[in-house]
């Protein structure tokens, strides 16, 4: 166990002193931004860079693009856009989780249900939640409900497959003994199916986790004036997007906030799912 | 006569249908066709197009040969995408799966990778790639990989040791173990990480192709056809995209009931 | 007792093994045993006494955590085919065909197709599954799987066999047939066998010698020779000679003193 942490350890460092070396060797801070810019950007997203006298940070040079200014006059701050962003992927998981789980459960448990809606949930399924953003504006207007179903419909549909697969394949066999002993109803899913699919379930919620925080950024991109996604693209509306040039420290630092948020929620789940399901493996 | 189950299915997507012309018909004259778009009022929207007015739009844009190259040129984006993805996921992640030295060596990379999403990679895509096309195939190959890696990571991660001991007991070299039974009691798992990666890969098309917009592709149809906004136009790109993910699942299904007859019995 | 005629295969000398973990759990302790060339011995033992872990130890996966394992005079050091091991659990490849499966220990020694095709159709004759060699597992039942699993092991040719309760999952017929076949192809081609059963039966019918553990941790409780006239068959199994020696088992497995 020692030995493993001392590898991450070591392998972490590697990174990063490659990662320096590279940036230093190609010295091109518009391309790949040394060290000292990307904590200059995290300084100045975190809404401290510009209140900072210069006699406060002499060793670094300010950390200043085109991107940072115009976050920083908008006062797009990453504490902030990565609250917002969250609270669309909880929004999300909350309400697209019990959506997906009641399908799988239902097309999982009912012959007659699997057979009428498979093909209808194939076809939802197939369909990219981010290229419904328009036509969901169109019909809501411009509100947050564009960038929220997204994440529903994304998270739902990914959802499904796990809960039926748990309730069918694996319950299956747990459900006959239980039903020969007399189980029945809610005794039968309470006692016997949910514990049985919970494994397949808990699984692909960490999956669902990730596809959450995926649409979520990617609706941001598209059509938000707040959120990481909106941070990333820097800011500016829709249809002039992705046209400007990028400031790529203000992107390694979105990059890595997203991951340690991701990380940190896929632990989160992990954890309470070890604990649900303790009697597994 | 079909089985039941084709018969309940038609009788399911035919319901749909029908639902929807009525829903048209009703909605016609009802629904707002003026929308306030944040900035500006749009005219002559309409939100549930007709029948008849979906066939007109897929007529035209079947006849200017709109459509044909859009989905050219995005399948090949999303395909080429996808190989060279699931190439280096596949191989990353048997490596990390099998060899354990590797494993807590690339574990923080992995990690790092594994939870960025991929999308965000966009704009640093575009200043280290351009415009062009590599940035739209490497963003599709990125997430791809990401998948694909874990897939198969896991994959091999999750081979009975009952195998792996019995292999070894009949004096089997770690060589033949991998290529014998890791790589065959692996492929579900990954094949099936190749399945959902061809789902994302279609995910990431229609946003990496708002880079560079031009036609012909699917990406931009939809952004063009949601800025006019022009809604047949925009129902028929979303068609499209999910008739693709379709097709593509189904190739991919039919591949892997070949490659696994060998699987069967629960359990 | 042949005291020192021939050197043993097998030894195991003081062998202790602890499972580390939250709580470890001491398998066994201070178990020796010793296997003569060409010997059948079978084990005998109470549920979760240790046999498994004294055939993976035998087998080269697990490591003693005290004493020491030879084989054939040199130390055991990891898995090879010259032990070979049937599992207690199912371990027959899914993905690969019943003569494919056959053929796999050959293949990793690196033998000709064509000696494999003959090795693998003399195996399927023997137990009887010609007509399946092309099918996957799944259309085996458990029993004939488990064939399979010992017809493997047997094609590598190897100087030991470890087998880990075999025989069950079989019904009483199909356990009986299975045991003939095993007795026979032991006769024909003398092999060493260290087979583990809780089967008192099993134990006596196939057996030139029996050992009998204690509940765990695990460690040798009596022995017995089991002197029957080879070849056996039914009328051995009720002859007094074996009910006099099952007599004698019976009560040093049992719960008595
Ligand atoms: N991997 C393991 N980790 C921890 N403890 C183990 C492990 N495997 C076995 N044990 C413990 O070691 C003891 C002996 O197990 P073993 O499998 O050798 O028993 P056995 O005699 O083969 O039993 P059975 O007749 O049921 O096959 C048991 O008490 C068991 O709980
Ligand atoms: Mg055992």
């Amino acid at each position: 166990m020692a030995r493993r942490s001392l590898l991450w350890i070591l392998s972490l460092a590697a990174l990063i002193v490659a990662y320096t070396l590279v940036a230093r060797a190609i010295s091109r801070p518009d391309v790949v931004p040394p060290a000292e810019d990307i904590a200059g950007a995290f300084a100045a997203l975190l809404g401290r860079g510009h209140q900072l006298p210069a006699s406060d940070m002499p060793a670094h040079h300010h950390h200043s693009s085109d991107q940072v200014d115009t976050l920083t006059q908008e006062g797009v701050t990453l504490q902030a856009s990565l609250a917002v962003t969250t609270a669309r992927v909880l929004f999300g998981l909350v309400v697209g989780l019990p959506l997906g789980m009641l399908m799988g459960l239902l097309m999982g448990w009912s012959r007659r249900a699997d057979d009428y809606l498979h093909p209808i949930y194939v076809l939802i399924r197939s369909v990219p939640p981010l290229s419904l953003i328009t036509y969901i504006m169109l019909w809501l207007g411009h509100s947050e409900a564009h960038r929220l179903i997204p994440v529903v419909y994304a998270v739902a549909v990914t959802a499904v497959i796990p809960t039926y697969h748990g309730v069918r394949d694996v319950a299956g066999k747990y459900v006959v003994a239980a039903r020969s002993l007399g189980a029945r109803g809610r005794l039968l899913l309470i006692k016997i199916l949910l514990p049985a699919a919970a494994p397949a379930v808990l699984g692909g919620l960490r999956y669902s986790i990730a596809i959450a925080w995926m649409t979520a950024v990617g609706a941001e991109m598209l059509m938000a004036e707040n959120g990481m996604g909106n941070l990333l693209v820097g800011g500016g509306m829709w249809s002039s997007r992705l046209q400007t040039r990028s400031d790529p420290a203000v992107i390694v630092v979105g990059i890595l906030a997203l991951a340690a948020a991701g990380w940190a929620m896929d632990m989160l789940a992990r954890t309470v799912s070890a604990r649900l399901t303790r009697w597994a493996t | 006569m079909p089985s039941l189950r084709v018969r309940r299915g038609a009788v399911a997507l035919l319901a749909l249908a029908v639902v929807y012309l009525i829903a048209a018909q009703v909605g016609r004259g009802r629904l707002p066709d003026r929308i306030w778009m944040g900035a500006h009022y749009v005219e002559n929207v309409q939100l549930l197009p007709t029948w008849h007015s979906l066939a007109e739009e897929g007529a035209f844009l079947l006849e200017s040969g709109i459509l044909l190259d859009s989905v050219l040129v995005s399948s090949g984006r999303v395909f080429i995408g996808l190989l060279l993805g699931s190439l280096a996921g596949i191989v990353l992640g048997l490596l990390t799966g099998w060899g354990t030295r590797v494993e807590s060596l690339a574990d923080p990379w992995v990690t790092l990778f594994r939870f960025t999403p991929a999308l965000a990679l966009l704009p640093l895509y575009v200043v280290w790639f351009g415009y062009g096309e590599a940035s739209k195939v490497l963003l599709i190959a990125t997430n791809v990989a990401v998948i694909t890696l874990l897939g198969a990571h896991h994959g091999v991660r999750a081979v009975p040791r009952v195998y792996l001991d019995a292999a070894a007991s009949l004096g089997a070299s770690r060589w033949l173990r991998f290529r014998k039974i890791v790589l065959p009691a692996s492929f579900p798992s990954i094949f099936n990480s190749v399945r959902v990666a061809a789902g994302l890969a279609w995910v990431t098309i229609v946003v990496a192709e708002l880079i560079d917009a031009r036609m012909p592709s699917l990406g931009y149809l939809l952004a063009l056809s949601g800025a006019y906004p022009r809604v047949p136009t925009m129902l028929i790109g979303i068609a499209t995209v999910g008739a693709l993910v379709l097709v593509f699942d189904l190739l991919a299904l039919l591949l892997h009931a070949r490659a696994t007859r060998w699987m069967g019995r629960a359990g | 007792m042949t005291a020192n005629a021939s050197p043993p295969l097998l030894e195991a000398l003081d062998v202790s093994y602890t499972y580390s973990g939250l709580t470890p759990t001491r398998a066994l302790e201070d178990l020796s045993l010793e296997v003569k060339e060409n010997e059948f011995l079978a084990v005998l033992g109470p549920v979760g006494c240790g046999k498994t872990t004294l055939l993976r130890i035998f087998a080269g996966f697990l490591r003693p955590t005290k004493g020491s394992v030879r084989c054939a005079g040199s130390s055991i050091d990891g898995p090879g085919w010259q032990r070979g091991y049937v599992l207690q659990e199912q371990a027959i490849f899914p993905w690969m065909t019943v003569r494919e499966n056959l053929e796999f220990g050959l293949l990793a020694k690196g033998v000709a197709p064509a000696a494999r095709r003959a090795v693998s159709d003399q195996f399927l004759g023997l137990i009887g599954l010609s007509e399946f060699e092309s099918a996957f597992p799944k259309e085996l039942s458990t029993g004939m799987s488990k064939m399979v699993e010992v017809a493997r092991v047997l094609a590598t040719d190897p100087a030991l066999l470890l087998l880990d309760e075999p025989f069950g999952a079989l019904d009483a017929q199909t356990r009986a047939r299975m045991q003939d076949a095993l007795a026979g192809l032991w006769e024909r081609r003398r092999k060493t066998v260290l087979f583990v059963t809780h089967d008192v039966e099993e134990a006596l019918y196939l057996a030139d010698r029996i050992v009998v553990l204690s509940p765990r941790p695990g460690k040798v409780k009596a022995h017995f020779a089991v002197d029957l006239p080879r070849p056996r068959s039914v009328e051995t199994r009720f002859s007094t000679g074996f009910l006099a020696v099952k007599r004698k088992v019976w009560e040093a497995t049992g719960p008595g003193p």
